[in-house]
């Protein structure tokens, strides 16, 4: 056959491969549902207690035989990049991790609960939330969330290292003199080859540890309507200052760049002050750590101001199937759900698996002062709901922070220096909070 | 069919697949960026036409861009002499007849196949202040070793080094190079009295020029564009926030990254990548323009 009568027959095999190429690289990977069931869709970030959810999903699936729950790990560095993606894609999944210091900027993809947490408020027992948490749950006092876990700043000590110090341990009236005089009789400057040992961590790198202290030296990182920062204000000046003096004055922690990797943990400090109950788990899984917790110890102004921040459920506002997302929601987040996670190491958000946990007879695996721990809900602060929140700590006004630790700006100078920067991008973007 | 036409089938029939490829891959979210950077572009929602803003905003008020363009600078200023010294160097080495080349060659091109991020995790542990290798080592000296990695001072110059590990590409270049200078060249300067230096200054370095220029073109590119060494040493340093300590390694790269998928504001990170487009084509016109003067293709 000639070329010319071949030619668009050439053209058709292209077209065609190239056609079935794309078909084939764009089919959905998906198993079909079984006929007559709903499928939803459930991203979560990838834990220690995935037996445990994969266990509670086919309890579900057993106690709702029409609803089948596909489960999507997501790593905890990818899941918010991953999460606005879907968004972006009009891809989100059904039911969501979310939590309140996301939730100013998940909120636009997530849906209004309230109606269904008012309609089914007896059946899942909102009145068995903590208040801070159920405060932590609202926002312009609408319902988005349906927490499940939650962090509090806390004291976290070494009961070894205190005992072989010859210290009592923390106690609840401890103040910040108290902390740093502690800290240095636990401190060991490192000598023939062996690391030094510090009576405190420092946590640098982000506002974990220093907003504590500017809270309790009674400034805010925002002012309340979130258009103005406040870190240039005299009680937040003070409070950057203990944070910088730890090392610079009195000694108690690592100079800036020096806080040993994992510290708590191998030993090598005595305190963290904040922490985070994620780390319960690890930290009963290392051998010969004996650790201990307390209320964070007083600041000049007052004990308030250690972080309260929940994590939960969102369903997504675009979601088909919201009734069955939601009851998957109230199933994961049920007392016996929330008991079997506080069973592995956390804290609850209900009142009644915290009483229950507080009323266990016999040895308990650490903290001991378990009481303590629900005591400093009463202290605790959410971080403020802010959209731009993060990125204005992160990007502007941490790299201040990291300065002033490196001696290069005083407290007052970082402090100026981090809300001028702050306000001019809050003047830009003209965010305020929600 | 004509010849003409049969050739155009042909052509269109092996090259259609890539331009369609690079239209529908490159070109189009190219020129898709490029309108999205005069827009105000947070992925949840529609872009919003704002003119100018984006780059105004990177220009007068943006509190990263400016200490990102500066870290970027500084690396590609002292790394890229840096890099492509060593690997010259390297490969007139390589290039001596000793026994065993082709090993000593294979062993030096080795850490090039690794990806930088392995370097920035390794290194990482070597530098680390507290307990890394390097500090137990001035231990042992008595000397008391720095914060390498978690310093403002030290960061950067550590990942400039780290990054010198990349030498491979840049030295079997210019092994490529050495070995099509003829040896005629050299025979006829040693018999005219020329030394080692009088051989490489006068026969070698011009012989080479063209690949002298095509590694510093691609360096110069390469090094504004750093990202994966800069990105996985923030995650080997556990930095909650990559480009720390107050933004010593946030280089452009990075910077645009956390942009677009940190922060999602897609049309400043689009914006910044245009920025970053127009700096590199201009830095390779005029290194084209410059290299005019020194640059001997033979002909």
């Amino acid at each position: 056959m000639p070329l010319r009568q071949r030619e668009p027959l050439l053209w058709l095999t292209v077209v065609l491969l190239a056609v079935t190429g794309f078909w084939w690289a764009g089919r959905s990977r998906e198993p079909r549902p079984a006929p007559g069931r709903t499928v939803i869709s459930w991203y979560v970030i990838t834990s220690p207690l995935r037996d445990l959810y994969t266990a509670e999903v086919a309890a579900f699936e057993k106690l709702h035989p029409g609803t089948e729950v596909r489960i999507f790990w997501v790593p905890g560095s990818e899941y918010n990049v991953k999460l606005k993606t879907l968004a972006a894609a009009h891809q989100l999944p059904d039911l969501f991790f979310s939590g309140d210091v996301w939730l100013s900027y998940l909120r636009p993809f997530s849906r209004d609960l309230t109606p269904l947490v008012q309609r089914d408020a007896a059946e899942f027992g909102l009145d068995d939330y903590f208040p801070a948490i159920r405060r932590a749950m609202q926002l312009d006092g609408k319902d988005y969330i349906l927490p499940e876990y939650l962090n509090l700043s806390l004291l976290y000590y070494n009961r070894r290292m205190f005992a072989a110090a010859g210290l009592s341990e923390p106690a609840a009236d401890w103040t910040w003199d108290d902390l740093v005089r502690a800290g240095q009789a636990l401190t060991r400057e490192g000598k023939d080859g062996s690391p030094p040992v510090w009576g405190c961590s420092r946590v640098e790198g982000w506002w974990g540890e220093w907003l504590i202290y500017v809270r309790q030296a009674g400034g805010k990182a925002f002012s309340p309507d979130g258009r103005r920062c406040l870190l240039d204000s005299p009680a937040a000046i003070t409070g950057l200052k203990f944070y910088l003096e730890k090392s610079s004055r009195y000694h108690l922690s690592a100079p800036a760049g020096f806080e040993p990797l994992n510290g708590f943990v191998n030993q090598r400090v005595a305190m963290i002050v904040g922490g985070h109950v994620n780390y319960w788990l690890n930290y009963n899984q290392t051998p010969g750590l004996d650790w201990d917790v307390q209320l964070l110890p007083a600041g000049p102004a007052s004990r308030s101001g250690g972080e309260l921040a929940i994590a939960g459920y969102s369903i997504s506002r675009e979601s088909r199937h919201p009734e069955e997302a939601w009851a998957l929601a109230k199933f994961l987040t049920r007392p016996e759900a929330i008991a079997a996670i506080v069973a592995r190491g956390s804290l609850s958000v209900r009142r009644s698996v915290a009483e229950a946990a507080l009323r266990q007879p016999g040895p308990r695996a650490n903290p001991h002062n378990l009481a303590a721990a629900y005591r400093q809900f009463e202290f605790g602060e959410p971080i403020p709901h802010h959209p731009n929140y993060v990125e204005i700590m992160f990007l502007v006004v941490q790299p201040e922070i990291d300065r002033m630790l490196l001696g290069e700006l005083s407290p007052a100078e970082a402090g100026r220096r981090a809300a001028a920067a702050a306000n001019a991008f809050l003047d830009t973007f003209g965010s305020a909070a929600p | 069919m004509t010849n003409r036409r049969a050739q155009s089938l042909w052509f269109w029939l092996f090259a259609g697949p890539a331009v369609a490829g690079f239209a529908a891959f490159s070109l189009w979210p190219m020129l898709e960026s490029l309108w999205l950077s005069f827009c105000q572009y947070e992925v949840v929602t529609p872009p919003r036409f704002i003119g100018v803003q984006n780059y105004a905003y990177l220009f007068a008020h943006d509190a990263s861009f400016w200490p990102s363009v500066k870290v970027t600078l500084v690396f590609t200023v002292i790394q890229l002499p840096l890099a492509i010294g060593a690997a010259l160097a390297l490969a007139l080495l390589l290039n001596q007849p000793v026994r065993g080349r082709g090993f000593w060659r294979a062993v030096y091109f080795l850490p090039s196949i690794l990806p930088q991020a392995v370097f920035a995790v390794v290194f990482g542990y070597i530098f680390q202040a507290d307990g890394g290798l390097l500090n137990r080592l001035l231990a042992l000296g008595g000397l008391h070793g720095a914060a390498w990695t978690t310093s403002p001072t030290w960061a950067l110059p550590v990942l400039i080094g780290i990054s010198l590990w990349g030498f491979g590409y840049p030295m079997v270049i210019f092994l490529g190079g050495l070995q099509n200078v003829p040896r005629e060249l050299y025979e006829a300067a040693h018999i005219d009295g020329a030394g080692a230096w009088a051989r490489f200054r006068h026969v070698t370095l011009p012989l080479i020029s063209p690949v002298i220029f095509f590694n510093v073109v691609m360096g110069v590119i390469g090094a504004l564009k750093v990202f994966d060494l800069a990105y996985a040493f923030s995650v080997a340093q556990a930095q909650p926030a990559p480009g720390g300590p107050a933004r010593a390694t946030l280089f452009y790269g990075l910077n645009l990254y956390q942009q677009a998928f940190g922060y999602f504001h897609m049309g400043l990170a689009s914006a910044m990548a245009w920025l970053l487009f127009a700096c590199i084509l201009l830095i390779t016109a005029v290194n084209f323009r410059v290299g005019r003067r020194w640059v001997h293709y033979g002909d």
